[in-house]
């Protein structure tokens, strides 16, 4: 599914997220990159209608989100945390199993679909058998696996994720990575991701997004958008981009 | 490891359904005039069959019907009440020292009742006055919390304020209350089921009933509510009004118990830490076995306060200084993680 975002506002303090209009394609991934503080993880929020936006829209597919109810949002769209904000420590299988909570009424429990739709999310995530595994006894790279577990078991269109890379080994990023791809290759979903490694995002973008001071900077494809003088204007420092075989490498 | 867990979920709901009656049935005996397990057999088929083989009107009739059956009914409503509340409570703030006593609800409540009780004359309900002030409290606290609410020291902080007035509005009661009516309000404060009758219960057990109800029919949702907010709300929840709902059930249960049982702390927050250390976090399954062993706790305990002395103890004190202690073994005996 489409995503597109017109005149979006949003303030906070001081800080004010305006973006005019972006477009985010089905079936690819995007990501959105920029300094911290840029506003990533509040666009983000604002695409997931976790925060009101002041002014402006949200459309999927044409429809606007403002205008569904928090069920039909959640069946359209998904977001994944960072880190799960939750002091009890659930079985892998009952966390993800609240990801279904947009199916299930409120004064019922999951049936045997539910259950099968989270053990399906978890095998596709490459966590089959840890369903009985206590949340907090898992590693940083499982714990960011199973919140895109729970994520996948909502069935949403549309994923966004934030920084579901940031503080993880290279092994476990490129894992997490590697597996985004296959959500938009394999299953059509609409991946928007907002990364801090820069390389990472040149290597499994389709699109990117470049942020700073609440606004969007410069968006498209990595090989078509992405300059020295575009890095220098978005983070303030010197960076060079070497290309090698076929690669961009952005070296500071 | 899940194995066990599971074994261990099954014994405890099976004997979560038996243990509450076979401890009622139990405690019928037990009391100042004890009364042989026989003869309360004998009563109660003879009460529900009359005319049939046992005769006439059982002698103990009156003593079973009239005080304990009322007295361990409102132990039964009220520690299931308590329990759920508490458990309710510490899954939507996400945070597990919140209870009804830490979020001002209990003196809240207290209040509210002893307000009826002295200057009322119970002309508005205690168990209407009661839950008014419960709510009063708890707004209190998410006001002073504002929004850093979800921390666990704001909330419990709070909530210390909170109580802390709702104590010193109770002491100014206490102080114009007439000689007569402040004896039994200070014994009614320290907690006891002994004024049970029929009449207070008529409101509070279905009160208790449907809010207790309402509260484990939720059980699933609590785990979706304590997560994050913004997680919650990303999952379609609307979680503003499922929390009130949550939190108005539970002020409202635990006003109807203390309207009439006076403040009975710790049975919130002890029961439902018991329960997940013996079967895990998932609020399918805490929240029902918390209904059931409060009800229990709260029996046993009851049955402790009238027949270990020639009088009889204030459960409130006894839940205090029985549960504190015990829950402070358990908690250096288990070493692990158990939330």
């Amino acid at each position: 599914m489409k995503v597109r975002v017109e005149d979006l506002h949003f303030s906070y303090g001081k800080f004010s997220l305006h973006v005019a209009g972006q477009a985010f394609a089905e079936a690819r991934v995007t990501s959105i990159v920029g300094p911290n503080g840029a506003g990533k993880s509040t666009f983000l929020k604002c695409l997931a209608a976790i925060l009101p936006a002041s002014r402006g829209s949200v459309f999927v597919d044409g429809q606007d989100l403002a205008d569904l109810s928090g069920k039909s949002r959640a069946r359209l769209v998904g977001y994944v945390p960072q880190e799960p904000a939750f002091t009890f420590n659930y079985s892998v299988l009952d966390f993800v199993l609240t990801g279904r909570a947009a199916f299930i009424p409120v004064f019922s429990s999951p049936s045997h679909r539910d259950v099968a739709a989270a053990e399906e999310a978890l095998g596709y995530v490459g966590l089959a058998g840890f369903s009985a595994r206590p949340f907090f006894e898992l590693s940083s790279g499982e714990r960011r696996l199973v919140l895109i577990a729970r994520t996948l078991a909502q069935e949403p269109d549309i994923l966004l994720l934030d920084e579901p890379t940031t503080f993880l080994d290279p092994r476990h990023e490129t894992e997490i990575l590697e597996l985004i791809r296959r959500l938009a290759g394999e299953m059509g979903k609409t991946v928007i991701v907002t990364l801090h490694a820069l390389d990472m995002a040149v290597k499994y973008s389709d699109e990117m997004v470049f942020m700073k001071g609440g606004g969007v900077v410069a968006a498209g494809r990595p090989g078509d958008i992405l300059s020295e003088a575009l890095l220098k204007a978005v983070y303030d420092i010197e960076m060079s981009i070497l290309t090698m075989e076929g690669r961009q490498l952005i070296v500071r | 490891m899940s194995g066990n867990r599971n074994k261990r979920s099954t014994a405890a709901f099976v004997l979560a359904a038996v243990l509450p009656v076979v401890l009622l049935v139990l405690s019928l005996t037990i009391g100042v005039y004890r009364i042989p397990p026989k003869a309360v057999f004998t009563t109660v088929v003879g009460a529900v069959f009359p005319g049939g083989a046992s005769g006439g009107p059982s002698p103990y009739a009156d003593i079973l019907f009239r005080i304990r059956l009322p007295r361990l009914l409102l132990a039964l409503f009220a520690g299931a009440a308590l329990a759920v509340s508490g458990a309710s409570l510490q899954a939507i703030f996400k945070n597990p020292l919140v209870f009804e006593f830490s979020l001002g609800i209990s003196y809240g409540a207290a209040f509210g009742a002893a307000l009826s009780l002295v200057f009322l004359g119970r002309k508005v309900p205690a168990q209407a006055a009661a839950f008014v002030f419960a709510i009063v409290a708890v707004l209190a606290v998410l006001f002073i919390a504002g929004k850093a609410a979800a921390q666990v020291v704001t909330i419990l902080l709070s909530g210390v304020i909170v109580s802390a007035l709702f104590q010193a509005l109770l002491s100014l009661v206490e102080f114009f209350a007439n000689p007569y009516a402040l004896q039994s309000l200070i014994f009614w404060l320290m907690g006891s089921l002994a004024e049970a009758e029929w009449k207070d219960l008529g409101v509070t057990l279905p009160v208790i009933g449907v809010g207790v109800t309402v509260l484990i029919l939720l059980r699933w949702r609590m785990n979706v509510l304590s997560l994050g907010d913004d997680e919650a709300r990303a999952l379609g929840v609307n979680v503003k009004r499922e929390k009130i709902v949550v939190i108005v059930l539970a002020a409202l249960t635990t006003a109807a118990a203390t309207a009439v049982t006076g403040v009975i702390s710790w049975v919130g927050l002890i029961v439902p830490h018991l329960v997940r250390m013996a079967v895990g976090a998932d609020n399918r399954k805490v929240i029902p076995l918390s209904a059931a062993y409060g009800a229990c706790l709260l029996i046993v305990a009851d049955d402790i306060a009238r027949s270990v002395a020639s009088f009889e103890i204030p459960i409130g004190i006894l839940t205090s200084v029985v549960g504190i202690p015990f829950f402070i073994v358990l908690l250096k005996k288990s070493g692990k993680i158990w939330l």
